[in-house]
């Protein structure tokens, strides 16, 4: 009783002194006020004060978009600019230009880039966000995936954990730090492109069409990473989380048109472990690809092809062998085979190489072309010894 | 009681908003993923195979397309640019992963789209489209295509820049369009299609045009909206081509005069329709027009056979036509009289005989070298220059009543024009010039023509009796490849220029082994900055050149036809991928060519000829026997005399 009676007298004091100041200030707008308070809402001071703080809490915690949802883009980018590092090597010759960028994964020191010609000399140094130079060494690389690497001595550096990475969605904004065109140098931070995913698409989709070793899935991005120094540069979602690394410059065969892609995180995860262990396996630049042993042929199917006389033979079906898989399986002569599998074929050539890589006991799937309609064929192998093709 | 109310409410507010507020980007970032999700039914696969490799310098890809549904019994939209390849076979394929063949209906070559019909039983799902008036320029765009991923659709985020561009035919946006989406459908925020993307550019022409400026930040759309309206014209197989009104609009100020007509084309729609010389087109169906750009911009979106509403204003009078817009214009020939005028400036008003074509028109008529032509088809005649649009303008060849003065006496003669001459005269008396007396001596003999921001040479040579007060024609000469010999060619034209009032512009190509496309700009401007200096005749300005050097004097000849009137090819063809412009009333264009049985480019020259002469262009061809080789003397004169006429009536 005594404890509250205390808490009230003090907070009646208090009260007494601000009906002073007001007093003081604001006579008639107090005399008001007393009027609306005791007339209409019989509020006491209490309970002002207790919907003042409330109304201020909810205002200040609203705008700022709250604790738990999301900050905004400065703040994201201030937290991942110091996990970019700036690289310098070879280069300087028009077209090949001497700097990329890479980003740290630990605390002492390890720097994830793309393999390049950049890191092909003695004197490679990296640039911190804060400006400290280092000099860096290769500790290994992955020529599947064509990333590197690189340690630099110290401890305490800001990096990604790579514990703590995403997996992003076609449409997902994504946000690409990198030092493009060697724009930033020294303590100057690197640049950020904002955009989103284009698309999530497996680089061996059209097999043949780049020139790259990895074949793999890849992030192809609705922002201009496509120039001189972002290969190695961080992909991040929306909030920051590591995501994937930037590519090189790349043309899509197919398109006729620069690529601006990233590699994701996940799928370089295991060659940075082994990287880092220092264990070296030699990993086969055709991984993604076996070619089996015994792939099949298309005198094993029975089918015989018209004369490949032109650069891009179109793929008819000239000959059909008697009781072979071709015939069991429905296809005719004039037949034009338009995919193997979900492979697309554009010529004789193309039919052919789409073979080798098919086992020979494996089922085929041709979609071919009869006069305007698809039609379906499924080769199943079976071990009764192909007939050779002879005429309708 | 209040308290404990307050408490509650505040607390009400605040916890579910700590646990469920997204910021906006988290908002956006969601917006954009359901917006291309629920258009994903209607956004095809397009896989093509067989065709050519190559269009024009575009290489063409061979990778699969994007297209649109437009019609639930299977019609599907896409970019020309996809089919530019002619392929043998067309494949399309849904999100459900079902494939299908489809063939090409209808192509529509104004906003280069192409409609196809899919042999598919499944029923189709059409898109919603915005409508034009709702588009606001700073609103999402989300460009869709699926031609990386087979299941998934590839996504490029932008805002929509601009409205109405290429003549109100497409919305642009900074989205990244390229290949990778052409065809597919532009999206709002909320999932309704703003168009269908198609590469454009405001100049060029064709299928690929547009195509070299993907990704880079423009970008342009074709209206959904825009499309249903002509689907049911397409769906009939029906192609569809822009509408042309043909009329020339005097002045050539698109932002600043009136649409007033200065020709109708012979047979066009608007001779049909009645529009004559000097009428002001004052309204275009509901349109008001002040400056002829907005008469562009409604016919930008019109198409042939589309029916127009005209107000037009004759004198003080206005009435109302319809006009049914065509495809095509036949070429116009220039009519012809048959004289050349006197060069020589007077005060007087009026053109002066100075040479009477044989056989012409103006020769049955009677008309003899000194009569000086007064009235044509009852329009004062101030000048050649006049004289000259008079006779291009004119509605009715056949009846054109000429007034002249002969020693004194006004007389007059009922005559019909006929088409211009390809034929040289064999003698043309030279002009006599009087010397300049003026204060300022020009700059005469070998002067450098010099451009500050190239680094390529040019240089002139200016006769020595050249005077202001007449003005001088100009012949551009293009060398062969391998530079040339200053001293000797102006040795060889020294005279020739004397004698025939020419001045020579000479410019040399960077790599002295050939010459560069881009040097045609650079031949411009070196003319313009002459033109500048010296006192030009205008109507004498010819492109000359020999072997690949012809084939800059054709380039630029075609490319800047307010400049050119003449283009004089020695053992050359008409560059390959160019095609010569539709022939202009005002703008006048010779060809002379000539021809050597034995020359390897001998059926090429053939073909190009065809088709000058097709086109309705005056070509003379020049036959020298067996070997090609440059003019002989003889040769070289009937050269000069025919660039001496081409300021012919």
């Amino acid at each position: 009783m005594a404890m509250y009676s205390k808490r009230k007298k003090t907070f009646e004091l208090i009260t007494q002194l601000v009906r002073k100041q007001l007093n003081y200030k604001f006579s008639r707008f107090l005399f008001l006020f007393e009027r609306w308070r005791k007339e209409f809402y019989r509020m006491s001071w209490g309970d002002i004060g207790y919907w003042c703080i409330t109304v201020t809490w909810c205002y200040l915690v609203l705008s700022s978009n709250s604790i738990w949802a999301d900050t905004s883009f400065s703040n994201v980018i201030d937290d991942v600019q110091p996990k970019i590092v700036k690289i310098y090597g070879a280069g300087g010759f028009r077209g090949l230009e001497p700097y990329q960028s890479g980003f740290l994964i630990s605390s002492q020191g390890h720097i994830v880039t793309a393999w390049s010609y950049v890191l092909d000399t003695d004197e490679l140094t990296v640039t911190l966000n804060n400006g400290h130079r280092f000099d860096a060494q290769i500790l290994g690389s992955d020529p599947r995936t064509e990333i590197a690497l690189l340690k630099i001595e110290g401890s305490d550096f800001p990096c990604f954990d790579l514990e703590k990475t995403v997996e992003v969605d076609t449409g997902s904004r994504i946000l690409a730090f990198s030092n493009i065109f060697g724009v930033a140098t020294g303590d100057e931070s690197a640049s950020v492109l904002h955009g989103c995913i284009a698309a999530r698409s497996a680089l061996a989709a059209r097999r043949g069409a780049f020139v790259l070793p990895y074949k793999g899935p890849a992030y192809i991005l609705d922002a201009m990473t496509n120039n001189p120094g972002a290969a190695g540069g961080a992909l991040t979602d929306r909030q920051g989380q590591l995501a994937g690394v930037l590519g090189k410059e790349l043309r899509d065969a197919a398109n006729n048109t620069w690529l601006n892609y990233a590699i994701p995180i996940n799928e370089l995860r295991g060659a940075i472990d082994d990287i880092r262990t220092g264990k070296i396996i030699p990993r086969h630049m055709d991984a993604d690809i076996k070619k089996p042993k015994f792939p099949t042929t298309i005198e094993h199917l029975g089918i015989s092809l018209v004369p490949d006389i032109l650069t891009k033979t179109p793929p008819f079906i000239d000959k059909i062998g008697i009781g072979s898989l071709a015939e069991l399986a429905g296809l005719r002569t004039d037949d034009l085979i338009l995919y193997v599998d979900e492979h697309m074929v554009q010529s004789c050539k193309e039919f052919v190489r789409e073979l080798e890589l098919i086992d020979k006991d494996d089922k085929i799937t041709l979609t071919v072309r009869r006069d305007q309609e698809l039609v379906t064929a499924e080769l199943q192998a079976k071990s009764v010894s192909p007939a050779t093709p002879q005429s309708d | 009681m209040l308290r404990a109310n307050l408490l509650a409410m505040g607390f009400s507010v605040l916890v579910p908003s700590m646990i469920f507020a997204q910021s906006i980007i988290q908002l956006e970032e969601k917006a954009y993923q359901d917006s291309v999700a629920r258009m994903m039914p209607s956004v095809v696969r397009i896989e093509t195979f067989g065709g050519t490799e190559r269009i024009g310098r575009t290489l063409a890809s061979s990778g699969p397309t994007s297209g649109l549904v437009v019609s639930e019994d299977g019609y599907v939209i896409s970019s020309s640019f996809n089919f530019v390849r002619k392929p043998s076979s067309i494949l399309v394929i849904f999100s459900n992963g079902e494939k299908a063949a489809a063939e090409i209906v209808a192509r529509d070559h104004s906003r280069m789209l192409t409609l196809l019909k899919v042999n598919t039983e499944q029923k189709l799902v059409v898109p919603r489209a915005i409508s034009r008036g709702e588009i606001e320029v700073g609103q999402w765009a989300i460009a869709v295509g699926r031609t990386f991923d087979r299941a998934g659709p590839n996504v490029s985020i932008g805002i929509v820049s601009a409205v109405n561009r290429i003549w109100s035919k497409a919305v642009q946006t900074d989205a990244k369009i390229s290949p990778s989406n052409y065809g597919g459908p532009l999206l709002d925020i909320q999932g309704r299609v703003i168009g269908v993307l198609v590469p454009l550019s405001p100049q060029g022409r064709g299928e690929v045009a547009g195509a070299e400026w993907y990704d880079s930040g423009i970008g342009f759309a074709i209206p959904l909206e825009d499309i249903f309206k002509q689907l049911d014209e397409l769906k009939s197989g029906k192609d569809l081509y822009p509408g042309i009104l043909g009329v020339v609009l005097e002045g050539n100020n698109l932002y600043n005069g009136f649409a007033k007509i200065a020709a109708c084309h012979p047979n066009g729609p608007a001779t049909k329709a009645g529009l004559k010389k000097n009428d002001t087109i004052i309204q275009i169906d509901q349109t008001p027009i002040i400056r002829q750009a907005q008469l562009k911009h409604v016919l930008g979106s019109k198409y042939a056979d589309e029916q127009v509403q005209l107000v037009v204003r004759r004198d003080n009078t206005t009435f109302e036509t319809e006009v049914l817009l065509t495809d095509e214009l036949d070429p116009f020939e220039h009519p012809f009289l048959g004289v050349l005028p006197v060069r020589t400036l007077h005060d007087q008003k009026g053109v002066v005989i100075r040479y009477v074509y044989p056989d012409s028109p103006a020769d049955h008529a009677g008309l003899q070298k000194g009569d000086q032509l007064v009235l044509f088809s009852g329009e004062e005649i101030i000048d050649a220059e006049s004289l000259r649009k008079s006779i291009a303008a004119i509605e009715d060849r056949e009846n054109v009543d000429l007034v002249f003065e002969r020693s004194g006496q006004m007389q007059n003669v009922k005559l019909s024009l006929g088409v211009l001459p390809t034929l040289i005269p064999d003698v043309l008396p030279v002009e006599e010039i009087p010397a300049w007396n003026g204060r300022e001596q020009p700059d005469t003999g070998v002067v450098e023509i010099k451009l500050p921001e190239s680094p390529s040479h040019c240089f002139a040579y200016i006769p020595e009796n050249y005077n202001p007060q007449n003005p001088a024609g100009v012949v551009v000469w293009f060398h062969a490849p391998g530079g040339f010999d200053q001293e000797k060619l102006i040795d060889r034209w020294k005279d020739s220029c004397t004698a025939r009032n020419l001045i020579l512009l000479a410019p040399q190509s960077q790599d002295p082994s050939r010459w560069q496309r881009t040097e045609v700009e650079f031949s411009q401007k070196a003319l313009n900055q002459l033109i500048s200096r010296y006192k030009v005749d205008s109507t004498r300005i010819v492109a000359h050149g020999y072997q690949a050097g012809a084939a800059m004097a054709y380039l630029l000849g075609f490319a800047h036809r307010e400049l050119v009137r003449g283009i004089a090819a020695v053992d050359a063809t008409i560059p390959r991928l160019s095609r010569p412009p539709d022939n202009d009333p005002f703008q006048r264009l010779a060809i002379y060519t000539t021809v050597a049985s034995q020359s390897p480019l001998e059926p090429l020259i053939n073909q190009g000829i065809q088709l000058l002469r097709t086109m309705k262009y005056p070509v003379t061809v020049v036959d020298q026997g067996t070997s090609a080789r440059y003019l002989a003397d003889n040769e070289f004169e009937e050269f000069l005399r025919w660039v001496d006429s081409l300021d012919r009536l």
